[in-house]
């Protein structure tokens, strides 16, 4: 079980996330609503995995990822974005994203995919 | 042509039979004393080891055969080739992504995609999926990122044991528009205007597809019972959703109260 930063600026997906997250016993350090928020609570709470949605204002996914693999080259890092962006997933994985998840998704196969990325 | 036995399903009973197997055609001996010629066959599907396959001469008939995964391989491998239906060598990737979540190994095959009447084949040399035409969610005409580059591919969003599952097919972008309006007619009986439920009635609608149960969607949607039941049968009538399980609020008679407060008694020291 692990200690999970969301970040997503749509307050549904957060929302969803908590849950599913929640449901497979997993505490949810923190919650922020953009990529800068995200790297900031990134530093502050240190937490075990994040999942990181791409499009964000302020700051997008990819460049948040970029940051926070800059302050901790260990983070992990799932990358959550809607169908159709799939093009995004090379870019995150060479980015140093750890795995990615496509909306809508379903939440056995989320938490499976949090699962295997705690225990790389 | 070979022999090999296989059950068949003969005037609503299983017989056992030396089914003659050739390139271009099968054979049944007596009783069913019939041969049917592959690219007769208009429909091929497959539940468990059953390969259910549909001739069509001046009328239809359904054959059912029952037989090993060796023979069930071969047979449908040749009746795939030669069968009366849409077809086009191409690369395909089945299963892409499960769930939301992209399948690491995935990789592209070469073979053929070939679509019957109700389902969408993907054969290769090592390959044979079929994707019922009642389990498919959507098609799309997206792109894909193939070495390196950005490519138009058609995806198939499909149910698989009640998970959603995608595929995708690559090819030529011309053979590529064809095959797409060819899957989008087959299943157009599954298209809706997309107008049909509001946005609060989508957001229920998500929160299914997650796995979210009605408790959970009332605290997250912050709605009453009476809505999310209101919602619910909207999405019941619109054939988007199913019930699996109908749950009950009680409350207690004054015998149950009255029982409580005994037992409540009864723990006191």
């Amino acid at each position: 079980m692990g200690k999970i930063l969301i970040v997503d600026d749509t307050l549904f997906m957060r929302t969803l996330l908590k849950n599913i997250l929640f449901s497979g016993g997993h505490v949810i350090a923190g919650e922020a609503g953009d990529g800068e928020d995200g790297v900031a609570k990134y530093k502050e709470l240190k937490p075990d995995l994040v999942t990181m949605d791409v499009v964000m204002p302020k700051m997008n996914g990819i460049e948040a990822l970029k940051a926070i693999k800059e302050f901790d080259p260990a983070a992990r890092v799932i990358m959550c974005t809607a169908v159709g962006q799939e093009q995004m997933v090379k870019l995150a994985i060479k980015s140093g994203a750890k795995g990615y998840i496509i909306k809508p998704f379903q939440a056995p196969k989320v938490l499976e995919e949090v699962k295997s990325v705690l225990a790389s | 042509m070979k022999e090999v036995p296989v059950k068949i399903q003969f005037n609503n009973e299983w017989i056992v039979v030396k089914m003659g197997i050739g390139e271009d055609r099968i054979a049944f001996p007596a009783p069913v004393n019939k041969e049917i010629l592959f690219k007769t066959v208009a429909d091929v599907a497959e539940k468990k080891n059953i390969l259910i396959i549909t001739v069509k001469t001046d009328t239809e008939t359904v054959y059912r055969i029952l037989t090993v995964e060796k023979v069930l391989q071969v047979l449908k491998k040749f009746i795939l080739a030669s069968c009366n239906a849409y077809r086009l060598m191409a690369y395909f990737m089945s299963p892409a992504i499960r769930g939301g979540v992209m399948i690491k190994d995935a990789q592209w095959d070469k073979g053929n995609v070939v679509v019957v009447r109700s389902g969408i084949w993907f054969v290769s040399a090592t390959k044979q999926i079929c994707v019922p035409v009642n389990d498919v969610a959507e098609i799309e005409l997206t792109k894909r990122d193939v070495q390196g580059k950005p490519t138009d591919v058609i995806k198939i969003d499909h149910l698989e044991g009640g998970e959603v599952t995608s595929s995708f097919v690559l090819c030529p972008l011309s053979t590529l528009q064809v095959l797409y309006n060819f899957l989008r007619d087959t299943t157009k009986s599954m298209d809706m205007k997309g107008t049909e439920l509001d946005s609060v009635d989508q957001q229920v609608a998500m929160l299914v597809y997650s796995g979210m149960d009605s408790h959970a969607i009332e605290n997250m949607l912050n709605i009453p019972h009476k809505q999310l039941d209101a919602i619910y049968d909207k999405i019941l009538k619109l054939g988007l959703g199913e019930v699996i399980t109908i749950r009950r609020e009680i409350q207690l008679t004054t015998k149950g109260v009255r029982y409580i407060s005994d037992a409540t008694k009864s723990q006191t020291p």
